[in-house]
């Protein structure tokens, strides 16, 4: 007691009040009161986990999971299905095991928060009011001139959302004739998969040499580097013959034109500043920004994402809301499917902590993000974070060696499906 | 598990009666991040508890304590090959590793062959298996790995029921004169005599074991 201000001695005792009591209604009704309830938006690598782990560390707190999504379509290990070896179903998760979990499942859109009543109010026009709120919404895109909903049928970006827009660029690349280019529009950062594009264009690329030898990859980048790019090209020379005038993969970058001016949907036509290029089969991966419901509830700040404090994932903007995974802003952490498992439970540790009248614990953060060059060779990078005066920090991990032999290079391959079925079941049973 | 719980509950009643509530957690957060909390990020690849989806990645979940926190010290000062392992291990404290092997130790160890994933893992096959049990006891493997490698002590990982993929790669490792896996005299000198033919035999019946 003597380390406590008075300042301290007052919130403290508020604070033993309150669970005072709760304990005290534990003690006559078992577990049937709860401590608070958490409203979880968005059912994903980051909302579905926070969900999960609130209920696994203390079933004493409620939990909605306001997700519009019957199914959810995993984006890592999407690239797969685009190349043609993997089947769109092995990406699809349901939520019964949530439920086994204890956690209420809302199958509607989020339309608005507001943080001062704390509620969210729904598509259907229900308002579900919060103790806490996690908003987990992954991302949105950004304007490209001539590119919207329709625009994005024919020239799909298989990005926001695994599953319908998969399948499109999956039958487009089957359909293309030899000869014609894929082309890919990367995405400048920060965005969602920081390797994802150049995953996809090596893949595509091992497609293209099996089954369309006259075709290759073109890929248009805002970017003069990109994440994992020595791994990438130096695997595009031994596999695709990057560099020669055979190579399966011409990756254009911003100082070279690489920069997109606008598409034309109706012509099938991307143009940067000096070139155009046509094909049937174009892959536009848009500028990026937080998910809608983010943005809406004025959780961002100018530069599109949402600011927050690293040891709770609490908005440094509204009181008792936390953003987690794509929309938070948790650099040197990646926009990565792990890092918004990781972010999701330092968020739920954090919130299990506060509604017991609890000081949060010391976060620990972890990435691991797997990637392809060939459906057998595998590359990764890796990453334990800590936090140090307030900001993340890497303190152990790297990438795969450059050199490694190529037995390791398979390793990885079949770990990175390992890595999969794992996440996958930590976020969905 | 229920009796946990209602621990759990009593304890959190206990602090705050005695107005310890402030002073406790304040130690604990300069103590470093708490064991749950380390353990839980390594559950994207190893499974929630340990348990791994497979096919590769292996079930950690319920290891003796000693060894896993002998693997991380390895990993970290590079004498275990590996992957991915060298590169995380060098983000955790000594303290942190022990931690780490302590949470995972605590948790029920659940084999392979019993998780629903095992269906879509590599399968095992019945014929290598039976040849795998005699050569393993042929080799003595089952002085230490004992009861078909579902034995484990300080020293000994339980390796009967563990994903048939990742014996498979630990094989290749061992038979891999270049990467120096560490190991007990009298396992190099087995495995020496045995051939990667043989190993592959012996996962097979280490992963059959349920």
């Amino acid at each position: 007691m003597s380390m406590l201000n008075r300042r301290g001695f007052v919130k403290l005792s508020g604070a033993a009040a309150l669970v005072g009591l709760s304990a005290a209604t534990v003690s006559r009704k078992g577990f049937a009161a709860a401590k608070g309830h958490v409203v979880v938006i968005g059912g994903g690598y980051g909302g579905a986990i926070a969900a999960k782990y609130i209920r696994m560390a203390d079933p004493g707190i409620d939990v909605t999971l306001i997700e519009k999504n019957e199914f959810y379509y995993s984006g890592p290990l999407s690239n797969w299905v685009i190349a043609g070896f993997r089947d769109i179903e092995v990406q699809k998760w349901g939520y019964e095991g949530l439920k086994k979990h204890g956690v209420k499942m809302v199958h509607e859109e989020a339309t608005g928060i507001d943080p001062a009543a704390k509620t969210v109010t729904t598509k259907s026009g229900a308002k579900i009011k919060y103790d806490r709120l996690i908003v987990s919404p992954g991302v949105d895109f950004k304007p490209v001139e001539g590119y919207d909903a329709e625009a994005s049928e024919k020239m799909p970006h298989a990005w926001s959302a695994a599953g319908p827009q998969t399948v499109t660029l999956t039958k487009q690349l089957m359909a293309m004739r030899d000869g014609d280019p894929f082309v890919m529009v990367a995405p400048p950062d920060p965005y969602r998969c920081p390797p994802g594009p150049y995953e996809r264009a090596s893949l595509v690329a091992h497609y293209l040499m099996k089954n369309k030898p006259k075709s290759k990859v073109i890929i248009l980048d805002p970017k003069d580097k990109f994440s994992k790019m020595g791994l990438f090209t130096g695997g595009w020379t031994k596999l695709y013959g990057y560099g020669t005038d055979k190579s399966l993969i011409e990756w254009i970058p911003g100082g070279e034109g690489g920069k997109v001016a606008r598409v034309d949907a109706k012509t099938m036509t991307v143009h940067t500043e000096m070139a155009e290029f046509k094909s049937s089969c174009i892959n536009i991966i848009p500028p990026q920004k937080a998910g809608a419901i983010a943005e809406m509830a004025k959780l961002t700040d100018e530069s599109g994402w949402c600011p927050v404090h690293f040891e709770t994932f609490e908005s440094k903007i509204h009181k008792d809301i936390h953003v987690i995974g794509d929309s938070s802003v948790a650099s040197p952490m990646p926009k990565s499917g792990y890092a918004a498992n990781s972010e999701a439970k330092v968020a739920a540790a954090a919130i299990v902590a506060l509604l017991n009248g609890q000081k949060p614990g010391e976060p620990s953060y972890v990435n691991t993000c797997y990637s392809l060059l060939s459906p057998t060779s595998g590359i990764s990078v890796a990453a334990v974070y800590k936090l140090v005066e307030g900001k993340i920090k890497e303190v152990g991990g790297g990438l795969s060696a450059g050199d490694a032999p190529d037995f390791v290079r398979a390793q990885e391959a079949v770990y990175n499906e390992s890595w999969y079925q794992s996440i996958m079941a930590d976020t969905f049973s | 598990m229920h009796r946990k719980k209602i621990h759990m509950l009593v304890l959190v009643g206990g602090f705050v009666a005695g107005g310890l509530l402030s002073g406790s957690t304040a130690s604990a957060a300069e103590a470093g991040a708490t064991a749950a909390m380390l353990a839980n990020t390594c559950a994207g690849c190893h499974g929630t508890n340990g348990i791994s989806g497979g096919p590769a990645m292996p079930t950690i979940g319920g290891l003796p304590a000693n060894y896993l926190k002998t693997v991380m010290e390895q990993f970290k000062d590079g004498s275990r090959p590996s992957t991915i392992m060298g590169r995380l291990a060098k983000g955790y404290s000594d303290e942190e590793n022990a931690l780490l092997a302590d949470a995972f130790s605590k948790f029920k160890w659940e084999s392979a062959q019993s998780h629903p994933n095992s269906k879509k893992a590599t399968a095992i096959d019945p014929a290598l298996a039976a040849k795998g049990a005699e050569l393993q006891a042929s080799a003595k493997c089952d002085k230490c790995h004992e009861d078909g490698g579902v034995f484990q002590d300080d020293d000994t990982p339980r390796v009967g029921g563990q994903w048939l993929d990742y014996l498979l790669f630990k094989m290749q490792d061992l038979k891999n004169a270049a990467l120096k896996v560490p190991q007990p005299k009298k396992m190099e000198t087995a495995i020496e005599k045995l051939s990667l033919e043989d190993l592959t035999a012996i996962a097979h019946f280490y992963a059959s074991k349920k």
